[in-house]
């Protein structure tokens, strides 16, 4: 049940921004942004008496207002960029919701993948609506309507059939403003065809200390055999929002392996719905977050079963300190024509600080009688005999934590299936208290 | 070197040491023997500085660079930088932490208290290496996680491969002769012995006279309820493993 709030509309100038926006647009997607408008009107905004949003109190983005901001002409922003990109790769970046050619690099694009900026795509491709109608099956929400509504730029990337891309590709969105009270709105399309390998990292970065909210939504499609490597790094300001939202649509036999790692914003609400279409597709969703201060966390994972023989494997850990909070919702659906399914989900939660709060909550909708699921989540903190042995040995208290805390979401990092993230997920590990110093 | 004067701990307010003295000198082994429940875990815990464990009367001297220093008064990682080492009755595992990983921080710990350089990961792990054949490990443990999937008596072994490794002034160990056959006791009594010198102690606590036919010790005390009632030279052992311990403290009570 969606509970609406009191007729507050964070976007108050909703249908002046969508007139703006349909200036430069095609008529579907003017079409599609007004659609949603009204939906986004008729879902209202969720509240803690919604089931999904039990355990994330909204009131700090909904009792305030906010816009899209004006672009803003020089960004001084690269060095910070860069230390974080690596220049030479293939690099799609987003500033403030707007498409830098000059930050990107797309000088050497493998043949067979085609990369544009959404704005771009949305002239030059034919009708994305369709695309966006099938994902929309997957997880709807006034969230996702507000993108909808007012989605103005993101990246398009299609993979050709066979087409196996080994470069990583970085799609980077930057928000560097001095807008308490922006909002940016960016949205992803990414098309793996028939027998076509990538690998995506989609990374959020803050450089501004303002409380803006962004909004992104990712929409993935894995057709027959398609090979996805797909990670979200979240590293927003200390003070923003994030609500964030990423759905996959597999088809049969298509691989995806993400990870999704969340230390940044104040508030995030991080959406992972998968949706697997096909026999034989299979997922491994893995997640780490580390949280401090009263940062608030919520991972909300949703895969939907929907074909036989198809596997989901679900890891999903995080460190709190301080007084930070964490929400994990694991959503299992096992349809009751998808028999032989593997299914596995594990939440693991470190709490390190006296007054941190985890709500775990795994959720088995079962159909099928010939499955094999299994779950479970665990809340813990460290064990003293352990601190104690490598006092003994040396190593302070502080220091005893940090390396036990590091052990316990070691295992976790070993499984980032590629270097190139791997290297760039460690120095968004570096400022948290796990890093060097 | 180490100076345990009147010595009363507890634990949530059980008093167990009830009024230890002991005096332990450079290039001395002294053994401390004694029913189960007499104290002598609880003895070497309170020297390494438990923080179960609350001192209640009396002092531990520590002689840190010629001067007395209150032991009690140090941090535990304090006291093993200053060269205080303690190999544990049960090791404790830990997992997602590499041995190679946690020795070389140990090590390097003691290294930068001392003014030293730290040593790099390629370096350590052959360090590490010729002190684990010493004592005749596995080289597949440097990459495993600390005692995990460890048998009884690879994790005493690795207890004593730590103190190879950190080279103390003192070390307390703990019944390390308890679930080791006999093979292994002979290593690790070897292990011990080969790291023997004048300016070093050990202090051998153990339930059996076994191990002490291997590390032979200078002084055998025996500990009962939480006291020292008897100390003698190494031939008190071999009395104990005659005669058990009850016509010691049959004469006590």
């Amino acid at each position: 049940m969606i509970t609406k709030t009191n007729s507050t509309n964070i976007i108050p100038d909703i249908e002046k921004h969508g007139r703006d926006l349909a200036k430069n647009s095609p008529q579907w997607a003017t079409a599609l942004r007004q659609e949603a408008a009204s939906r986004f009107t008729k879902l209202g905004l969720p509240t803690v008496k919604d089931e999904e949003w039990k355990y994330t109190n909204l009131a700090p983005i909904t009792t305030r207002t906010f816009h899209l901001p004006a672009p803003e002409t020089a960004p001084i922003l690269k060095e910070e960029l860069f230390a974080y990109c690596d220049k030479s790769e293939i690099n799609i970046v987003l500033v403030n919701g707007h498409f830098v050619p000059e930050f990107s690099n797309l000088k050497e694009i493998p043949e067979g993948i085609t990369i544009l900026s959404l704005d771009e795509a949305f002239k030059k491709t034919t009708n994305l609506a369709e695309l966006l109608k099938k994902q929309k099956s997957l997880n709807d929400d006034a969230f996702v309507a507000l993108n909808d509504a007012l989605v103005r730029d993101g990246v398009y990337i299609e993979v050709g059939k066979k087409a196996l891309i080994k470069d990583l590709i970085h799609i980077v969105h930057v928000t560097d403003t001095k807008d308490a009270n922006a909002a940016l709105f960016p949205r992803n399309l990414i098309v793996v065809n028939r027998q076509a390998e990538a690998t995506v990292l989609e990374s959020h970065l803050g450089l501004s200390g303002q409380s803006y909210l962004a909004n992104p939504v990712s929409d993935i499609f894995l057709d027959e055999d398609a090979k996805l490597i797909y990670c979200k790094a979240q590293n927003e300001g200390a003070a923003a929002f994030h609500i964030g939202t990423t759905r996959i649509w597999q088809e049969r036999n298509s691989q995806l392996t993400s990870f999704s790692m969340m230390v940044g914003a104040h508030l995030t609400r991080n959406n992972l719905n998968i949706r697997l279409n096909g026999e034989g597709a299979g997922s491994i969703l893995h997640g780490l977050y580390i949280t401090n201060s009263d940062q608030h966390v919520d991972n909300h994972t949703c895969v939907d079963h929907q074909t036989p023989n198809c596997t989901s494997n679900q890891l999903y850990k995080g460190i709190l300190t301080e007084k930070s909070r964490a929400v994990f919702n694991g959503k299992i659906f096992v349809r009751q024509i998808a028999q032989k399914t593997n299914s596995y989900q594990l939440n693991k939660n470190l709490i390190l600080g006296e007054d941190c709060r985890v709500d775990t909550k795994p959720q088995l909708e079962i159909y099928a009688d010939d499955v094999k699921c299994t779950h479970g989540a665990t809340i813990g903190q460290l064990n003293e005999d352990e601190i104690f042995y490598l006092q003994t040995r040396c190593i302070d208290r502080n220091k005893a934590i940090k390396m036990l805390s590091r052990g316990f979401v070691d295992d976790i990092l070993e499984t980032i299936p590629n270097q190139s993230i791997n290297t760039k997920l460690h120095k968004l590990l570096a400022p948290t208290f796990l890093g060097e110093k | 070197m180490l100076e345990i004067k009147n010595l009363h701990a507890s634990i949530n307010e059980i008093p167990i040491l009830k009024g230890i003295n002991l005096t332990i000198n450079p290039g001395e082994v002294h053994a401390i023997m004694g029913p189960n429940g007499s104290g002598k875990s609880t003895l070497s815990k309170v020297i390494a500085g438990h923080p179960d464990y609350t001192v209640t009367e009396g002092r531990i001297e520590y002689e840190v660079n010629f001067k007395k220093v209150d032991l009690l008064e140090l941090e535990p990682a304090e006291r093993a930088r200053e060269g205080l080492f303690l190999a544990f009755q049960y090791p404790v595992e830990i997992p997602g932490v590499s041995t190679s990983m946690f020795l070389r921080a140990a090590f390097n710990e003691i290294c930068k208290h001392q003014g030293a350089e730290e040593m790099d990961p390629i370096d350590f792990d052959e360090y590490l290496k010729k002190k684990m054949k010493l004592l005749d490990m596995d080289e597949k443990f440097i990459g495993r996680a600390v005692n995990v999937d460890f048998s009884g008596g690879e994790k005493k072994r690795n207890e004593i491969l730590q103190l190879a490794i950190l080279n103390p002034r003192l070390a307390v160990l703990d019944e390390t002769d308890s679930g080791l056959d006999i093979d292994s006791m002979r290593i690790v009594a070897d292990g011990v012995n080969k790291l023997r010198r004048k300016d070093n102690a050990f202090l051998v606590i153990t339930h059996y006279q076994r191990l002490l036919n291997y590390i032979v010790p200078d002084f055998v005390h025996i500990l009962y309820d939480g006291k020292i009632i008897k100390s003698e030279g190494k031939e008190l052992a071999m009395k104990v493993e005659e005669k058990g311990y009850d016509w010691l403290t049959g004469a006590k009570s």
